[in-house]
């Protein structure tokens, strides 16, 4: 039997600071033993419990694509005791990781859909996942049209800069990124998430709109996809609560009779409707 | 399935012997408590306990258990193993509703996609001789109301039947077949049987308290924000009491100790009536007062559990009633809420 508790043991490859306020930190891990890579095959969407040893494990949403081998990658805020570890850690530690745990972005539902990816500040990290992975080779004509919303507050605050640069350039992408308040070297978009969806106003039409973000940007930017005329079904979001096992047993994630851990951590709002609202 | 009838004054006799084969857990009186431990030479096992005041639960998920090991190497913390695998043993004196409550934890533990290992090691490893309440201990007991029963076999490998000046031993499964044993060479006959069942119907009218726990799923279906949330948890202290007694709560924390460069990841007990058990760094908490506690655990037993298991996570073995120190009854709380 695999225990599922005992985490693969891997080895910080690459840090990146991604944002000017340096609390926020794209962490690339390497398997120290090859073969487990293979089992922590995952799908955007999915997650991992870092492991520290000596400081507890955390559960982040992995942000780089199954279609990027040889690593994974977790984009971290500073936050608790974990992170703030993590965040001291340098190139060539070794940790532990633990995974891939909940369902994923419901790739075979948004095939031949086209796919609206709508971001707000930090998280934006399983949905770059989601965007590499549909952007990649031949997976890019198993979708649609694909439009991108990302805001943060200001330019400095923007994650994945180069990757958003070099979207900017495909054809394939309509990119929209935009800031709360830009400064004297900003020359995109400013404004907030919410306002630039319903700017961009995105077809509803055989769509399918991915949404994640601050709670206050997902209750204002909803109701502009309602208006826009996205059924429920067709509005997908991703949940966080504290977890400690993310396989359904510790018993503190749950809303209602789902565990966001492994019935989670994507939901439909229309399957978020069916469920109480403690989250 | 085989049965035995051994004479009342063996039994312990009989336990003695299988303790000095394998490691035995069994009731015996801890100052004012009836606790189980493991049986030691000299030890006398009860025989005629009511109830232990702790659920067994403890002998497959303790309340503090290590999950693995490190150690801090040049290359930063390693691990450096895993728990040692559980040995063989026999929890003798279980009584059926708690012997039920390794059913429905075998729900959760033992999915078929994720499975707990060190929950299923020990279940694995260990014989379960349930004792069958001829008269239902106490005033709280309440095992009819949620499928149980003082005469149940559910998940005993072996029961034992007080019939008066014997012993009635049921062998229930395989693993209970690998004691028969020590149980003797008197067959149980029909006259036995006859006297079991009379026993049994006797017990279950022996249970005066009848509640309506499995009429209200419907009634929690449609209730979430109903006010009368915020009435039970008002002299809800959080001390956690119930969660720990309950032989079915499986709440669980994990955390990490360090002493010296050598480290553990240990499981701990957790309570979802702690204020903490759901707070997030970030300071926000999905479940910000007791109350939101308290519909979390009536939920969770009589609602959420039915939803994933079709079991209701109570056995009416009563101890959160017993010990409660404010006197909270899940029995009264089930009452009313199936008037909702």
């Amino acid at each position: 039997m695999q225990n599922p508790y005992i985490p693969y043991p891997v080895e910080v490859i690459k840090i990146v600071t991604e944002v000017d306020t340096k609390d926020i930190k794209t962490f690339r891990f390497a398997f120290v033993n090859k073969e487990d890579e293979e089992k922590f095959k995952y799908i955007p969407g999915q997650f991992g419990e870092l492991s520290i040893f000596g400081k507890g494990e955390s559960p982040i949403g992995i942000a780089s694509s199954p279609t990027q081998p040889g690593y994974v990658e977790f984009t971290v805020q500073k936050a608790g005791v974990v992170t703030s570890a993590l965040h001291e850690m340098e190139e060539g530690t070794r940790m532990g990781l633990r995974g891939p745990m909940g369902n994923s972005w419901p790739i075979e539902f948004l095939e031949g859909k086209n796919i609206v990816i709508v971001g707000g500040g930090f998280a934006f990290t399983t949905l770059r996942s989601l965007i590499n992975y549909m952007i990649y080779g031949d997976n890019r004509k198993r979708f649609g049209k694909i439009t991108v919303v990302y805001g943060a507050r200001n330019p400095g605050l923007l994650i994945y800069k180069e990757e958003l640069e070099a979207w900017g350039q495909r054809d394939d992408i309509d990119l929209n990124v935009t800031v709360d308040k830009g400064d004297s070297t900003w020359k995109g978009r400013e404004g907030f998430v919410p306002t630039v969806c319903r700017e961009v106003a995105p077809s509803s039409e055989n769509a399918v709109t991915v949404i994640c973000g601050p709670p206050i940007m997902i209750r204002f930017t909803l109701p502009v996809f309602f208006d826009l005329g996205f059924s429920k079904e067709n509005i997908i979001t991703s949940l966080e609560m504290r977890m400690k096992c993310g396989i359904g047993k510790c018993g503190r994630c749950n809303v209602g009779s789902k565990y966001v851990c492994k019935d989670g951590p994507v939901f439909s709002l229309a399957e978020l409707d069916k469920l109480t609202k403690e989250y | 399935m085989e049965k035995r009838l051994i004479k009342k004054d063996a039994l312990t006799g009989i336990i003695g012997k299988i303790a000095a084969d394998t490691t035995v857990y069994a009731p015996v009186k801890v100052e004012d408590n009836v606790l189980f431990k493991v049986l030691e030479k000299g030890d006398e096992p009860l025989v005629t306990l009511a109830n232990s005041k702790n659920a067994p639960k403890n002998f497959f998920f303790p309340r503090t258990e290590v999950m693995l090991r490190y150690t801090r190497t040049t290359k930063g913390m390693e691990f450096s193993g895993g728990e040692k695998e559980a040995g063989e043993a026999v929890l003798f004196g279980v009584r059926p509703c708690d012997a039920r409550s390794f059913v429905l934890l075998d729900m959760l533990f033992d999915q078929e996609k994720y499975k707990d290992p060190y929950y299923i090691d020990k279940r694995q490893k260990t014989t379960i001789v349930s004792l069958a309440c001829a008269h239902p201990p106490y005033a709280t007991c309440f095992c009819t109301s949620v499928d149980g029963n003082p005469v149940s076999s559910a998940g005993a490998d072996i029961l034992l039947v007080d019939l008066g000046s014997d012993y009635l031993a049921e062998i229930i499964t395989a693993k209970g077949e690998k004691l028969l044993k020590y149980f003797g060479d008197v067959k149980a006959d029909a006259a036995a049987d006859q006297k079991k069942e009379a026993i049994a119907a006797q017990a279950e009218k022996e249970i005066k308290v009848q509640i309506p726990a499995k009429a209200i799923k419907p009634i929690l279906d449609v209730n979430f924000e109903h006010p009368f949330w915020n009435t039970i948890h008002q002299k809800c202290l959080a001390c956690g009491t119930c969660t720990y007694l309950c032989p079915t709560c499986h709440c669980f924390d994990i955390s990490d100790e360090m002493k010296y460069g050598d480290g553990r990841r240990l499981r701990n007990w957790d309570s979802c009536m702690f204020p903490t058990f759901t707070k997030e760094t970030s300071g926000h908490n999905p479940r910000p007062s007791q109350k939101e506690r308290w519909r979390q655990r009536a939920m969770h037993k009589f609602k959420y559990y039915v939803d994933n298991f079709n079991a209701i996570a109570c056995v009416g073995c009563g101890r959160c009633v017993m010990y409660c120190p404010v006197n909270i009854d899940i029995r009264k709380i089930v009452e009313d809420i199936s008037k909702l």
